[in-house]
């Protein structure tokens, strides 16, 4: 019997947004969807060895900061007029981590990309714990970190309140907004998740503790009417905010009168830069997982594939921006801006600078090659080049600026200190313990996002939807 | 609360059970799903969920608070930085704009539950563990003398199971 071009008319066709244009032939029934990705929340010996490096990194970065609180900022390696370093590019790459979670989780839920699926959860995860990362640099590079909060608005008996047209009271307005509107989101989409897994469970004490993590979650008709909607709304709010988040933060060099920062392609720049450098991430985290907790038939080929022409995507409005720059500057005739950039690639700093160019415009190019999107092994090498190429773009847009003014007896040099690059491994570590422990804890893939996809069983063999979810 | 629960095992069975049942004027039907389905978002007819309202007051409220709070403090403390007014409604933007998706994001979810009427502190009627994993449940709450009916109902849609619940 020929197969049918179009499923039967009395099928009602609308494609749902975890179903477009996606197909996992290796996931049969729910039953199998339970069973395998609760599976994969049995620790294992390897898994236990990663957290205990991961959490051996963050204590070594905590112990640091404790002993640069102790003696004092001096200990970091700036060197006037270069005030601000690693922890203002660390600040600025952990942010950019996190834009892909919520491109994947928000922007590509909105345009009914399918193949984010089966990786948006990771990235979501990966955009709270980026954030949560992130905002400590700020807080870090404080001389008095316990002053922090007199960057809130708060009710104070000196009446003092905070200077509102600085860009680093839009920084803690934007971050603390992208933090909260990120685990929210996350943990929305984990509820039904959480039910499923109190509802597996057999422990009487963590069944309790599912039971009220799910919030009583039963899976009724009108719970799933309003969660969908209200899911569309966060993924719709979602969308602006995280433009608007990179928006800000490059606020904060674009707004400076400083050689190689005042320009009003800022904005954009960064945008793309974040969500290619989350992506980069994105692959780092999934493509071990995919492999080590077997996977693969969830996070198919097809999906790296997919995600790949986004990373290429992205890489190349990066490279067009790194273009548009030295365009910029040599267009506008002034000689500072000029010298500025020359000495970027070729002077000073022209190893971070080629580093930068390198990694983020002409190894990604490698992606127009289908066999190296689809090569795993590839696609992780490139993720980790990508990782490096942007910590130095913002280590080029940071410290050659900053080192390379208007007048020459300002123009200076920077060394990172012991002190500065042991924050910055603990930041790696302090990331990476949250994700240890959330992969462990709850689904690193949406159970019930999946089961959307998964035909369930008909009884009438004639309605079968037809692959890739159409109900 | 009493009425007829019935476990299904195909979709199919249970949307035209809950179909049959509306024709036959039960009203209080509930559905359960392992995930959102649209087969039975159509059987049930609902309308759009409301939970768009909350989200659009509370966006308005974020947003104007938002600008508020710049422009109280601003001219509560009048001070002039490069020569910019105190009252710039420009970079004031950024506040109008994250507290409009802050506040409107956490109203949608406040919504949501709202509406849900989740979290829920007791187990409820009718609720089984499996219809989480892959069965699909029908609960059609009635009075007494229309349960037997129901029961026949939901056999003939295909129930593999029906009970009675109170």
């Amino acid at each position: 019997m020929a197969a049918r071009a179009y499923p039967d008319k009395d099928l009602p066709m609308r494609p749902n947004i975890a179903s477009a244009e996606i197909q996992l032939p290796a996931v049969r029934d729910y039953e199998q969807v339970d069973r395998e990705i609760s599976g994969t929340l049995r620790p294992t010996l390897g898994w236990f060895v990663l957290l205990a490096i991961a959490v051996l990194f963050f204590l070594w970065g905590a112990a640091t900061w404790t002993y640069q609180i102790y003696w004092g900022l001096g200990n970091a390696g700036y060197q006037p007029p270069v005030m601000w370093g690693v922890y203002i590019i660390c600040f600025v790459f952990w942010v950019g981590i996190g834009h892909a979670g919520t491109l994947i989780s928000a922007i590509l839920y909105l345009f009914r990309a399918g193949f984010r699926t089966t990786i948006y959860r990771c990235a979501e995860a990966m955009t709270v714990f980026a954030v949560m990362t992130a905002g400590l640099f700020p807080i870090i590079h404080l001389g008095r970190p316990w002053k922090f909060f007199w960057l809130i608005p708060y009710p104070n008996w000196r009446l003092l309140w905070p200077q509102f047209k600085s860009p680093l009271v839009w920084d803690v307005f934007a971050i603390l907004t992208y933090l909260t509107i990120s685990a929210t989101f996350l943990y929305i989409g984990l509820i039904p998740d959480i039910a499923t897994l109190r509802d597996r469970e057999r422990n009487p004490y963590r069944k309790q503790i599912l039971a009220v993590l799910s919030f009583g979650w039963r899976n009724s008709d009108e719970e799933w009417r309003h969660f969908t909607r209200a899911y569309l709304f966060l993924a719709a709010f979602s969308t602006p905010l995280v433009l608007s988040v990179h928006s800000v933060v490059s606020f904060d060099f674009a707004m400076a009168l400083t050689p190689g920062w005042h320009a009003t392609i800022f904005p954009p720049y960064f945008v793309a830069g974040a969500i290619f450098s989350g992506i980069g991430m994105v692959f780092t985290i999934i493509i071990p997982i995919r492999k080590f907790f077997g996977l693969r038939h969830y996070v198919t080929l097809n999906h790296l594939d997919a995600a790949s022409k986004l990373c290429l995507f992205t890489s190349m409005i990066v490279g067009c921006a790194y273009v548009m720059e030295f365009f910029v500057a040599w267009y506008s005739g002034n000689a500072v801006e000029q010298n500025y950039f020359w000495n970027r690639v070729f002077g000073q700093w022209w190893w971070a600078a080629w580093i930068m160019l390198i990694c983020n415009m002409i190894l990604p190019l490698s992606l127009f090659s289908q066999r190296l999107r689809r090569n795993t092994i590839w696609l992780f090498f490139l993720s980790l080049t990508i990782n490096l190429g942007m910590w130095f773009e913002r280590f080029v847009i940071v410290v050659p600026s900053l080192s390379h003014e208007y007048e020459p007896w300002q123009w200076t040099s920077y060394t990172p200190s012991w002190v500065d690059i042991s924050i910055l491994v603990g930041s790696f570590g302090w990331f990476f313990m949250w994700f240890l422990l959330f992969i462990k804890q709850l689904p690193v893939i949406p159970i019930s996002e999946i089961k959307e996809i998964v035909p369930p069983k008909m009884r009438r063999t004639h309605g079968t939807p037809a692959p890739g979810g159409a109900h | 609360m009493q009425g007829v629960l019935g476990v299904f095992r195909e979709l199919d069975a249970a949307c035209d059970a809950i179909r049959t049942l509306r024709q036959e004027r039960v009203n209080k039907i509930h559905a359960y799903t392992p995930a959102p389905r649209h087969e039975l978002e159509d059987a049930f007819g609902h309308p759009k969920s409301p939970v768009r309202r909350f989200t659009l007051i509370g966006g308005f409220l974020g947003a104007t608070f938002g600008y508020w709070i710049a422009i109280w403090c601003s001219s509560y403390w009048p001070l002039v930085v490069g020569g910019k007014a105190i009252k710039s409604w420009v970079p004031y933007t950024i506040y109008g704009f994250e507290l409009m998706v802050l506040i409107g994001g956490l109203s949608t979810v406040f919504g949501m539950f709202a509406l849900a009427r989740i979290p829920r502190l007791v187990t409820t009627v009718g609720y089984d563990p499996r219809f989480s994993q892959g069965e699909f449940g029908v609960f059609a709450e009635a009075p007494q003398e229309k349960l037997r009916d129901i029961e026949e109902t939901m056999r003939r849609a295909g129930a593999v199971e029906v009970s009675g619940v109170r």
